[in-house]
């Protein structure tokens, strides 16, 4: 049987198997080690297990618990309301105010923590309540806590940019910058809609009642005091790792550790806060670790059979498209396959095959990484698999429907799509603030 | 002789269930304690008092892997773990454990493999005394051997689930 053949046969069985409902990583590491005993009969057999001794010396994936562990403890201690109040009262006198505060949270929050659960979480417990009571269109709220939370692995720091610099071979630090100023264009595209949409059709989004909309100057002073301290921890993290002073897995537990401080100050910390923290972080971590592990393994097969050189010859001789047209061609295939399969199996599996590539054809690796990111916060929200959409669809009160929570993301996947053509067009939006500080 | 197949089915999943439980709780409450505290000494060595530690980052790193992997069957445990549920979330619960008889095998058959992969490797860092390739240097085993069992805790935990979704099919209570 040719290598292609046995490519097409792995890559389709992998596809039928997610399709069985087994768990991700079940699917991928059952197919990978029936892949590797074919292959390479009793050879095949360390093939899983060598994945994990890899997963030993990748020491950036500590950070990922860290992260987790942060994120939910903003939000179980209930810091997050802080952030949500002070956004409350800067915007709600606005058209669509409480969307558009709902994206300011996220953006906050996102520079918090480096996946989008944490936001989610504090959006569909927080935000969405207060925007459901004041009568906001339910599709309206629905795709901006999606599409807001997202933004949780393009704004540093971001987990998703950690394992993509593990795997390209590119330093952390410059792809956190790099995420900076594409993360808050797209929050700007975010409000712009939201404004012109509300502007249009002010049902979407109704001002608030004049008896709410009266707070004082000091009232929202007070939020604004209020919010603070939590603003001051993400400058703590982000500001310690781009100074040098903490190393990245440092930063992380700089994080988790004045996430608890902050958690104590405001005499929220105890015992159920932090369980439920703690069974989360468990949830998650173990639950990204062993997809990695599944999908290093079929990786490794992958790869074996000659899978890289196979796409290049593919995309440059048979094909014989330009550089642009390869990196158009990978945008869609990772848009495409990120509505099947879940981002980190995804990144581990296909980046792989396409870094290498990228790289002979003279495009910067940083700038790609960014690219990929907002990839993978379409594959967020993007039907039928997707972090986010499950999240909504297990947080959200009954009356939010499937079609309601589908229907919700199209204007924001747009804006995604959108930003990734205005960051291929002008890549300094990515690459002018890694080489500012590069300078220094 | 079916019934008599559900009551020790029965027990059995009780002790697996409690067993992965009590690891699970274990691992995320005190071994994220431990790497908590492995990072909180490595910031206090390397960024206050400027004398890095060698062991801090790899110490965490095994704390890390004994984490992830002794608490796979707690997250099996809490149904953790996503699935594609593009046909899954359509099905009846009849229908998905039905499939999921089916899948769980072929779940136990990769966690098998990791098994006797993970065997042979702990084999060898025994027979050879293989040591990381790191300044530290420490020797491979011990990390090894958790990690190993807790994929064998974790395939057993499968195989609970596997039987769950078998008495569901068949219509029986396990006891």
């Amino acid at each position: 049987m040719s290598y292609e053949m046995i490519m097409f046969l792995m890559f389709g069985g992998m596809m039928l198997m997610l399709l069985t409902g087994q768990r991700v990583f079940g699917a991928i590491g059952f197919i990978g080690s029936v892949f590797a005993l074919w292959l390479w009969g009793t050879g095949g057999y360390e093939l899983g297990f060598d994945a994990s001794i890899k997963l030993l010396n990748w020491y950036p994936l500590l950070t990922v618990p860290m992260f987790v562990f942060m994120g939910y403890m903003l939000s179980e201690s209930g810091i997050a309301d802080d952030l949500y109040a002070m956004v409350h009262d800067l915007t709600g006198g606005l058209r669509g105010g409480l969307a558009i505060g709902t994206i300011l949270l996220m953006v906050l929050i996102s520079a918090m923590n480096g996946l989008s659960v944490a936001g989610m979480a504090i959006g569909c417990s927080i935000a969405l309540p207060e925007m459901l009571k004041r009568k906001y269109d339910k599709r309206m709220i629905s795709g901006v806590i999606q599409a807001g939370s997202s933004l949780g692995i393009l704004i540093p720091p971001s987990v998703v940019l950690v394992l993509y610099g593990m795997i390209a071979r590119q330093p952390v630090g410059d792809l956190w910058l790099a995420g900076v100023f594409p993360g808050l264009l797209m929050a700007a595209l975010f409000l712009l809609y939201i404004v012109i949409r509300c502007w249009i059709q002010p049902e979407l989004g109704p001002v608030l009642p004049p008896e709410e909309r009266s707070v004082t100057w000091q009232h929202k002073m007070k939020s604004v005091a209020k919010g603070i301290p939590a603003v001051l921890v993400m400058f703590l993290v982000i500001g310690l790792f781009l100074m040098g002073v903490t190393s990245l897995v440092e930063s992380s537990a700089v994080g988790a550790l004045s996430a608890i401080g902050l958690a104590a100050w405001k005499k929220r910390l105890n015992w159920p806060v932090m369980e439920r923290t703690l069974v989360q972080t468990m949830n998650i971590s173990a639950m990204f670790m062993w997809i990695i592990m599944a999908a290093l393994c079929f990786g490794v097969v992958f790869d074996g059979l000659g899978a890289v050189k196979a796409i290049k010859s593919i995309f440059l001789g048979d094909w014989g498209l330009t550089p642009w047209q390869v990196i158009w061609l990978m945008m869609i295939s990772f848009i495409i396959l990120g509505m099947f399969l879940d981002d980190t199996a995804m990144l581990v599996i296909v980046a792989p095959l396409y870094i290498p590539l990228v790289g002979e054809l003279g495009f910067d690796l940083v700038w790609f990484g960014v690219l990929y990111t907002i990839t993978c916060q379409i594959a967020y929200i993007t039907p039928p698999f997707g972090y986010n959409l499950f999240l909504m669809r297990a947080m959200a009160p009954k009356e939010f429907t499937l079609g309601d929570i589908y229907r919700s993301i199209v204007p924001f996947a747009l804006i995604m799509i959108l930003t990734i053509m205005i960051i291929m067009a002008f890549p300094q939006i990515a690459t002018w603030l890694p080489e500012q500080m590069m300078r220094k | 002789m079916a019934d008599r197949f559900f009551a020790v089915a029965g027990v059995y999943v009780r002790w697996v269930d409690a067993i992965n439980r009590k690891v699970g709780r274990f691992a995320m409450i005190w071994l994220f304690a431990l790497l908590f505290g492995i990072l909180t000494y490595g910031i206090i060595t390397d960024v206050i008092l400027q004398t890095p530690a060698n062991w801090a980052m790899e110490m965490a790193q095994f704390t890390m892997a004994a984490y992830y992997i002794l608490g796979g069957g707690f997250s099996l445990q809490n149904d953790a773990h996503v699935r594609v549920d593009l046909l899954y979330g359509r099905w009846s619960p009849l229908t998905r454990a039905r499939v999921d008889v089916f899948t769980s095998l072929l779940l136990m058959f990769y966690l098998g493999i990791l098994v006797v992969g993970g065997f042979q490797s702990v084999q060898y860092a025994v027979e050879h005394n293989q040591k990381n390739f790191t300044a530290w240097g420490p020797p491979l085993a011990p990390i090894k051997i958790i990690m190993v069992t807790g994929i064998l805790l974790m395939l057993l935990q499968t195989t609970s689930i596997f039987l769950k979704s078998l008495a569901h099919c068949l219509k029986r209570e396990l006891p």
